[in-house]
């Protein structure tokens, strides 16, 4: 176990960013949270430009990626990032509101770390983020500093 | 009934080459001259008690330059009958001429004397008999006529008119006579009184006299090594006519006859045929008088035919007309003609008909034979290959068997409607009993020196006709052939319009599968936020009072019970959306998993549980597991309060299929109810009794009817129940759809 780095959460709605954030609370990670409301704000961020430019340095733990989102869509961050060198390394997990099997099978084939559908029971949901945020910014060995940027 | 001649003896009469006789009658002389030379190639025997001395060049002398001029006109024009006048030999003769192969044919004959009447003469009175024609009375008041005036030109003792029927026996519908020979009017003529081939020179060879039936027949001489015996006389006016023709006219005691054809379309409709019982002649300008005057009469029966034929087919046009219209109802098509039965019998002028359709009772309308019967007709009608409309007058004739039900059925009109099934539309027509007289005995043979001799005896012989109905008209042949094109038509456009039903019924299936996916879709976010709201909310505020506690979690549970709802719904539907796939499935493996992922639930209950071995399904293992997992989880749940409770769980494998079955001793069900137990959201137990949303059985049946297999249930209240299912042996292309 590495310095922590941060966990990048992209959610649009409200509510959903709200029960998450609160999921994510409890699991009392030391892993700072960020935060972006649409695709094109979670590329900028993970490519330090724009309103990131200024974001201090380092890949996140883990990117949690809703797939419905405004401007650019879930599918399209994660083809992007997983199509870039210098990103593809960063784990994604993906949220989705149901199981959609065609959005499974795409999610996989540009290279997805996981899936996983938010369960409408709030223990669940609950639990789930916590497994996730507990394996990814913890247990997870991330991919060395040195080698990228 | 046809005469019974026999078949060789008729052949061996058909086969007489009596074009080619190879002699004339001694009523005139014949010339045979090469057709580019003009030299003489044959003449006959009696040329020179005609023409004088005949010899190779006798077209070069000075007093043939006339006939050789008018030859050479004529060979080089577009008239076939070559006409001449003149005087040869000291002789005033008539001559014609007509090409035969590479020869030309003259034939020349005296020429009227001063005595009898010239053409110019005589027209006054071919005009009114032109005019008197289209004037005459319907059938046989117009060959009356013919008769008449033929008689008055020629001065025969007896002309008759005679019409041709479809089998070429001759009925004698006009006559005219002086009495001295007996009235033949009436009677009918077998048709190996005329052979096929005698016809044929008819049709070839308007007029033929005989003026005398005891002639001597003069041979015809070759002068060429190019002209044989085969010389082609069928346009001859001079041709000696066959023995067997001889004889008939003797025992007919006719001594002269001559006859006129008529055609009708280029056919041969009938004659118009002359006797006299004392040697007669005509010459040949009457005789093409009276063939012209026969022509014009051929043209007037033509007409009418044709008027009346257009008459008839614009009748059934009528009611075809009705019958397509009562075929654009709803119902099957034969289930409409059946209701317009008596349209369909006036179409045809039918006694009775049936309808055979393949996915239809036999319908019988009007007078036809039985069920048995017609089925029998339409059997031996398959086996016979027919795929066209098929017309009889005389079944029996074709069927023998068909005499059991002649009376109903002499005649039968048959239209096959499909090539694939049986179906075919039947008319039929009763027997018309009726008296023939034949003109003598027509069965009667006389077989002598090797070949049959014509009957002696002329005198009417009756025959009783049996098992034959009125003839099937052209015009109602037809009327049925556009009835079937009609079915056919129907069918057809039937077929595209349940073609068509079916796939909007699949478009809109697929919408509404759509619709209520993406409706359950959006409708988990808002449940799972209440849910997750409430929840912290409950956290949060740890001094609430208990009746406020109850309200934040009656809120969570409801919100979950909704969430729970649209899960089922999205899986229900997904069942229906993806595509099976299919693979040998160990359902041993199968329900060892379900049992072992059911475990919380059985943990501390009591259940006495009886697995067999089970057969390998075939199907997707994923839903399968899904079946397995309902119909377990229900038995558990249903025996809660059994102790203890016993499930059974076992298959077999079957001819067809494969079956399995969970059975248990629960609380059982209403057998009244089986018909609810698999409907989507329906539960026949009470809520707070047992849980679950009612969709479990209904997503097993649409997951096994989507592997082209089967659920069905028994129960008994407070007994238990039995659930089996069925599953395809083989991949079934109906797990796909």
């Amino acid at each position: 176990m590495s310095e922590l780095r941060p966990i990048l959460l992209v959610e649009d709605s409200p509510k959903d960013l709200e029960l998450t954030l609160a999921a994510l609370e409890k699991c009392q990670l030391a892993n700072t949270i960020v935060t972006t409301r649409d695709g094109e704000d979670a590329l900028d961020y993970l490519y330090s430009r724009g309103a990131h430019a200024d974001r201090p340095e380092g890949d996140p733990a883990v990117v949690l990626l809703d797939l419905k989102l405004p401007k650019i869509d879930g599918l399209e961050v994660l083809e992007k990032v997983k199509g870039d060198a210098r990103l593809r390394h960063i784990p994604i997990v993906m949220l989705t509101s149901s199981r959609e099997e065609r959005d499974l099978v795409r999610s996989y084939e540009l290279g997805v770390n996981a899936f996983v559908v938010k369960p409408v029971e709030f223990k669940e949901f609950f639990a789930a983020i916590q497994d996730l945020g507990v394996f990814w910014a913890i247990l997870n060995e991330p991919p060395p500093r040195s080698r990228f940027r | 009934m046809t005469p019974t001649t026999s078949e060789q003896d008729l052949e061996a009469c058909a086969r007489e080459p009596i074009h080619r006789p190879g002699h004339i009658q001694p009523r005139g002389a014949m010339l045979v001259l090469d057709l580019e030379t003009f030299s003489l190639a044959g003449a006959s025997a009696n040329a020179a008690k005609w023409l004088g001395p005949v010899s190779a060049d006798i077209m070069k002398r000075p007093e043939y330059a006339g006939l050789l001029e008018a030859l050479r006109t004529w060979r080089s024009g577009e008239l076939a009958v070559f006409e001449w006048r003149g005087t040869l030999a000291g002789r005033p003769l008539q001559g014609v001429g007509h090409r035969s192969g590479q020869h030309i044919v003259l034939e020349f004959e005296a020429a009227p004397t001063e005595g009898m009447e010239t053409l110019e003469a005589r027209f006054p009175r071919l005009r009114a008999f032109a005019e008197a024609l289209p004037a005459a009375g319907e059938g046989s008041a117009l060959l009356d006529e013919i008769a008449r005036f033929v008689r008055e030109m020629t001065g025969f003792d007896r002309v008759l008119v005679y019409q041709f029927d479809p089998d070429w026996n001759g009925l004698v519908e006009g006559e005219s006579g002086n009495g001295r020979l007996p009235s033949y009017l009436g009677l009918r003529f077998p048709a190996s009184d005329i052979p096929a081939q005698a016809r044929q020179l008819y049709t070839l060879n308007r007029v033929r006299i005989i003026a005398d039936v005891n002639y001597a027949p003069i041979p015809i001489e070759s002068f060429s090594p190019h002209l044989g015996p085969d010389l082609d006389l069928s346009l001859s006016v001079l041709r000696s006519v066959s023995p067997v023709h001889l004889e008939y006219m003797r025992n007919m005691g006719t001594h002269a006859s001559m006859s006129i054809s008529i055609l009708i379309d280029g056919r041969l409709w009938g004659l118009v045929a002359c006797h006299s019982a004392e040697p007669h002649s005509v010459p040949l300008q009457l005789r093409n008088v009276c063939d012209f005057a026969v022509q014009l009469a051929a043209s007037e029966i033509a007409a009418r035919q044709r008027s009346a034929d257009a008459a008839e087919r614009l009748a059934i046009g009528r009611v075809h007309g009705r019958l397509m219209a009562a075929m654009s109802g709803t119902r099957h098509w034969a289930v409409e003609l059946q209701a317009s039965g008596d349209a369909l019998l006036e179409l045809v002028k039918a006694g009775g008909a049936a309808i055979v359709a393949p996915d239809q009772a036999l319908i019988r309308i009007g007078n036809s034979p039985s069920e048995a019967e017609i089925t029998s007709v339409v059997e031996w009608l398959e086996r016979s290959g027919e795929n066209a409309v098929f017309a009889t007058d005389s079944l029996v004739r074709e069927l023998p068997e068909a005499e059991a039900f002649a009376e109903v059925a002499s005649g039968l009109l048959a239209m096959p409607i499909s090539e694939l099934h049986t179906s075919w539309v039947l008319w039929f027509r009763p027997e018309l009993r009726k008296t023939v007289r034949w003109g003598g005995e027509p069965h009667k043979l006389v077989r002598e020196a090797g070949r049959i001799h014509p009957r002696k005896s002329f005198a009417a012989w009756q025959e009783q006709v049996r098992c034959e109905a009125s003839r099937w008209t052209p015009a109602q042949i037809d009327g049925a052939a556009n009835l079937r094109n009609t079915i056919v038509g129907i069918v057809l456009r039937r077929a595209e319009e349940v073609a068509q039903l079916a796939e909007e019924l699949q478009r809109s299936n697929r919408e509404l599968e759509a619709f209520s996916y993406s409706v359950s879709h959006d409708l988990r976010a808002p449940f799972r936020h209440i849910v997750g709201y409430s929840e912290l909310l409950r956290e949060r505020e740890t001094g609430l009072d208990a009746k406020s506690q109850h309200y934040l979690d009656s809120i969570a549970e409801a919100a979950r019970a909704a969430g729970q709802l649209v899960d089922d719904l999205l899986n229900f539907s997904h069942i229906g959306r993806t595509t099976i796939q299919a693979r040998p499935v160990d359902m041993n493996k199968l329900v060892r998993e379900v049992r072992h992922s059911l475990e919380f639930r059985t943990a501390d209950r009591n259940i006495d549980w009886t697995v067999g071995s089970l057969p390998d399904g075939w199907g997707d293992p994923t839903l399968l597991r899904q079946v397995w997992f309902n119909l377990i989880e229900n038995a558990i749940k249903y025996t809660g309060p059994r102790e203890p409770a016993r499930i059974e769980v076992g298959g077999e494998k079957r001819r067809d299929d494969v079956r399995f079955y969970v059975k248990d001793n629960g609380v059982g069900f209403d057998m009244a109810y089986k018909d609810k137990l698999f409907g989507v959201f329906q539960r026949l137990q009470r809520a707070e009794d047992f849980e679950g949303t009612g969709i479990g059985l209904a997503l097993v049946r649409r997951i096994l009817e989507r592997h082209g297999g089967s659920i069905s249930a028994q129960g008994e209240v407070d007994k238990g129940a039995l659930f089996e299912f069925t599953l395809p042996i083989k991949a079934d292309e109906a797990s796909d759809v």
